[in-house]
């Protein structure tokens, strides 16, 4: 067998055992039940995934794409010192995070009753699902916008200023053209990863049920079949996105 | 008129000049590579700060404080053209006017397209445009804001003798019309001797000797000078 024979056997072995778990859509788990019992839960809970990931990600997009630029253009000891601190947040296991997030945001902490008392509730609230979201995904979002922005040269936006251009319009004429793409993959990941999340949000905001949650909450109360019609809803919400950002880039890469 | 007293240090030296160009002239600043030309040219731009000094263009104070980029009076052409990829020819010429601009400049933007050469790929992405191309591209865009001073740094670099001695015609005829201070610097006289009747020798950043270049030739004030001069 020639070597080139062997790797692509390799290659199809791996990917066969890689996309294996997808057999388990076609699993025969008894008659699928759409909500678990209880109704309307799983369109409510589709529903609170959808519009409040979106407005989790307008937020992580407004403050990470200035953080993003900053770390990108930044060098030295600075860099490494505000690196360090976004790591902190993207290496942070999710059942950790929920739970920091829930004793320094809680209603028992001074900031979650402050909060708490201006009609803001930091616990099972939309609020502090979004709030989970955001801490969940902002560093993913920052270390791949700052991948995107970093390819731009510097010496473009350089010159873009020397021409009497400000800042602001800088990056949406320069920068933002020439590093859409990644920023797009940089807006699914940390799509994915917030639409996903489930260790923290379940700590800090049972209520209102995301998708994740919801999915939980059924697999326990009914089983395997109210979890297949939100499983695969899940999956058709969290994965073509990235996947065609991510085949359109190295499409242009190629 | 432009007076930039700079310091700055350099990894082996410090470089440590006072340029004054008066209202409408040229000055070239000539020296071997590594004597600290571009330095002078980035730090009057603003890519980069002196560590003392000042620097004043008319009115305006660049430096210090340094003066943000987008606010600087003048036009810089650095050895690479720096087109926007993702851009038409036309857009990268105009990308420094504002949109009514480009409207109330769209003779001068005709006679930049015209004079240099620009029509066939007016409409061209930057990005599929030669090496040649690109470098006119780059000059219109730089003069289409018809800037009071214009920085070259080793303008026509890889470019052929045919194109070189359009754009130097092109230069000089609207530096002459629009009046605009010109610094250029080269370490190949033949460039800066058709461009700038005046000059200043540079060498490890100090400037060795100022006047014209007959001055220059007659008298080097350095055998270094000599040399850079005689290989010409």
């Amino acid at each position: 067998m020639s070597a080139r024979w062997f790797k692509l056997l390799g290659m199809a072995a791996f990917t066969v055992a890689l996309l294996y778990p997808l057999v388990g859509l076609g699993a025969h788990v008894g008659r699928w039940s759409w909500d678990g019992g209880v109704p309307g839960s799983t369109a409510g809970a589709v529903r609170v995934s959808i519009i409040l990931t979106a407005i989790a990600m307008v937020i992580v997009i407004a403050a990470g794409t200035p953080v993003a630029w900053y770390l990108a253009r930044s060098a030295g000891r600075d860099r490494v010192i505000w690196d360090a601190a976004v790591l902190i947040s993207v290496l942070m296991p999710p059942l950790a995070l929920g739970l920091l997030l829930s004793l320094a945001y809680g209603p028992a902490s001074g900031l979650g009753g402050l909060l708490l008392r201006v009609g803001v509730p930091t616990s099972n609230s939309a609020t502090a699902f979004v709030a989970t979201q955001v801490y969940a995904s902002v560093g993913y979002y920052i270390v791949a916008a700052r991948a995107a922005i970093a390819s731009v040269p510097h010496e473009l936006e350089q010159t873009a200023a020397l021409l009497g251009v400000a800042p602001v319009a800088v990056f949406r004429r320069v920068t933002f053209p020439l590093a859409r793409l990644g920023l797009a993959a940089a807006v699914s990941i940390a799509w994915v990863r917030a639409l996903g999340e489930f260790g923290a949000v379940i700590v800090t905001a049972y209520y209102p049920a995301g998708m994740p949650v919801q999915i939980w909450v059924n697999l326990q109360t009914a089983g395997m079949p109210a979890v297949m019609p939100l499983l695969i809803i899940f999956l058709l919400t969290a994965l073509p996105l990235p996947w065609l950002i991510h085949l359109l880039v190295q499409s242009r890469d190629a | 008129m432009l007076d930039a007293r700079i310091v700055k240090t350099r990894a082996g030296f410090t470089v440590d000049v006072r340029i004054q160009i008066g209202a409408g002239e040229r000055l070239a600043i000539f020296g071997a590579s590594g004597a600290g030309k571009s330095t002078i040219l980035g730090c009057i731009a603003g890519l980069e700060n002196p560590d003392a000094g000042e620097i004043r263009l008319g009115e305006t104070k660049l430096f210090p404080p340094p003066l943000s980029l987008h606010r600087r009076p003048l036009a810089y052409l650095t050895q690479k053209n720096l087109l926007f990829p993702h851009l038409s020819v036309a857009d990268n010429v105009g990308f420094g006017l504002a949109n009514g601009a480009v409207a109330e400049n769209s003779r001068w933007l005709a006679e930049l397209r015209e004079r240099l050469g620009l029509e066939a790929i007016w409409n061209n992405r930057a990005a599929k445009i030669s090496g040649g191309e690109s470098r006119r591209v780059a000059l219109a865009r730089m003069l289409a804001r018809r800037p009071p001073l214009v920085l070259l740094d080793e303008p026509f670099v890889a470019l052929d003798r045919p194109l070189i001695r359009d754009l130097i015609a092109a230069l000089d005829e609207w530096q002459r019309r629009l009046g605009f201070i010109l610094v250029a610097v080269d370490h190949r006289a033949e460039i800066l001797t058709r461009l700038c009747p005046q000059v200043a020798a540079i060498e490890r950043g100090r400037i060795i000797q100022q006047g014209d270049w007959n001055s220059l030739a007659t008298a080097p004030a350095t055998p270094g000078l000599a040399r850079l001069l005689e290989i010409q």
